[in-house]
């Protein structure tokens, strides 16, 4: 059965793949409308690129279906109609730039013209260097340039400015910027909190195989922002704790509490009440990043 | 097959200086060398010996597209490609086609040259030699694509010269058999380059036997061919 609603742009469907004993990706569901911009987070080994193999149809799932405009991955990729920049691909060092895209521009039949590719990644005077010759970034805009060659509909990013320097990296986003003002549907994942949270419409992040969380920037945000409440609080148990008013998720670490809280103030006034004794209390404000790592972590116990 | 494609991946070839060295420059500087030491007066030895020679080049050229194949897999350019429309049978054919094209270089240059240093035949063994030897290539094709399967990008180097190196001494492309000792000779039968180089020695020596010829060579082509597609499938299944 599918549950992908005609029209999206991705329609992934209780999707499944396990490596031996390891559940790669344990059950995901995700449906990106056309248009939208749609970063996947998640720490290392949390299913990401097993996800994105299987979106391109260089993995099958073991069970579970993934659809591109209602096509099957293989055939979008055929069609053009999904273009990808994947960590691992290579250019040939003997070619030069302007050949490359020429080369896989062929292959396709309706390819964009190769300078206007070119152009678009902004390598445009890259173009009759050896690729053996670039730089780590100009090498991530020339294969840019290959998964734009095909003016696809969607674009599968994965770490694409892993190599890049600053300077080059806001020159990507700006070329990325352009190719989505023009209603394309883009999905990249990324380490980079500050990417997500400045070219997303939507983050996706994973955990373990799993959506852990799926929304805007700011949903996100809001489900894991708050503050922590540390202390010392004798004969404290987590069970005790965690089910304490405005507490989301409690822990115990050597006679120290450790509380993340949605409501701290409530969590205080219940944590004093509960546990006259408790001691040396601090309360810090989460940043995004420990908001990411409270979301993505490992369940405990 | 995508013209633009097939040309590009041609002009990659002609450029690379192992290409020019191994393909061109080995089969044309042997021939001279050979012929001016132990041929010059003597014209069907030099004829054998162009033939050879054309023959030892082209063969080269469709092994070493294994060589490519093995680096390109190493580099992840596979990979890449798996994004785009080409198949990866599309793109071994596409290889394979190139180490053919590729092939005829070196066989029209040596053959050029024997024509002008003295080799006179007529138009019918010309035509045998040429493009006979050419057609014969077909397996050595799908051989160059095998070792691009199974080699890795640090093994191939070694494992494609010698391949050529073996085929070409042990069939005949570089002593005629008839110098071979006989327990090389009856090693020789069995190789698809003593039948390959047959076509060119015949043109001399007359002892082909047209029949055998065709048979052997087919059946190394899908003998060949059944491994490489069964490697195939278990490669696509991996991934």
């Amino acid at each position: 059965m599918n549950a992908t609603p005609p029209g999206a742009a991705v329609g992934i469907d209780g999707l499944r793949k396990h490596f031996g004993d390891v559940r790669a990706v344990d059950g995901i569901d995700l449906v990106i409308a056309p248009g939208e911009v749609v970063a996947l987070l998640g720490p290392n080994g949390a299913g990401k690129s097993t996800t994105v193999d299987m979106l391109l149809g260089l993995s099958k799932p073991d069970s579970g279906s993934v659809t591109v405009f209602g096509q099957a991955p293989r055939d979008a990729v055929r069609s053009g109609t999904i273009g990808a920049m994947l960590q691992d691909g290579a250019l040939l060092p003997d070619a030069t730039v302007g050949e490359t895209i020429a080369l896989v521009a062929a292959l396709y039949a309706k390819p964009l013209p190769v300078a206007k590719a070119l152009d678009r990644a902004g390598v445009a005077d890259l173009v009759g260097r050896r690729c053996g010759k670039l730089s780590g970034g100009q090498r991530q805009r020339v294969r840019f340039a290959l998964a734009l060659v095909s003016d696809p509909d969607v674009l599968v990013l994965d770490e694409p400015t892993v190599a890049m320097d600053v300077e080059t990296r806001r020159q990507f986003w700006r070329a990325m910027r352009e190719y989505t003002s023009t209603g394309r549907t883009v999905l990249f994942a990324t380490h980079y909190l500050e990417e997500a949270e400045e070219f997303a419409d939507r983050v996706v992040l994973m955990r373990a195989g799993k959506v852990a969380a799926d929304g805007s920037v700011a949903q996100i945000r809001a489900t894991v922002s708050g503050r922590t409440i540390t202390a010392v609080v004798p004969g404290a148990e987590v069970g005790a704790l965690r089910v304490l008013p405005g507490v989301r998720d409690a822990e115990v670490r050597a006679g120290r509490i450790t509380l993340a809280c949605v409501d701290s103030d409530a969590a205080l006034r219940a944590l004093l009440t509960q546990f006259p004794l408790a001691s040396d209390i601090e309360i810090t404000a989460v940043g995004l990043e420990d908001a990411f790592l409270a979301l993505t972590a490992q369940e405990s116990a | 097959m995508n013209t633009t494609y097939l040309f590009l991946e041609l002009r990659r070839s002609l450029r690379s200086p192992r290409f020019m060295i191994f393909t061109v420059g080995f089969p044309v500087i042997f021939y001279l060398l050979f012929s001016s030491m132990y041929a010059n007066s003597d014209p069907d030895a030099k004829t054998v010996l162009m033939a050879g020679m054309a023959g030892f080049g082209g063969l080269t050229a469709c092994v070493s597209t294994g060589t490519r194949i093995a680096v390109e897999r190493s580099l992840g350019w596979q990979r890449q490609l798996r994004l785009t429309p080409l198949s990866p049978s599309g793109y071994m054919i596409a290889k394979a086609i190139c180490g053919m094209v590729v092939a005829l270089g070196p066989i029209l240059l040596v053959d050029v040259i024997g024509l002008a240093t003295g080799v006179s035949l007529n138009p019918a063994q010309w035509l045998q030699v040429v493009l006979g030897t050419w057609v014969a290539l077909i397996p050595f094709a799908v051989l160059g694509v095998l070792i691009g399967q199974v080699a890795t990008g640090d093994s191939v180097q070694a494992i494609g010269s010698a391949t050529f190196m073996l085929l070409s001494i042990g069939g005949g492309l570089w002593f005629p058999p008839e110098q071979m000792p006989g327990w090389l000779r009856d090693i020789a039968h069995v190789l698809p380059s003593y039948w390959y180089g047959g076509i060119g020695r015949d043109v001399v020596m007359h002892d082909i036997d047209a029949g055998t010829t065709v048979l052997v060579l087919v059946a190394w082509t899908v003998g060949l061919g059944l491994v490489v597609m069964r490697r195939f499938r278990a490669d696509t299944a991996r991934v």
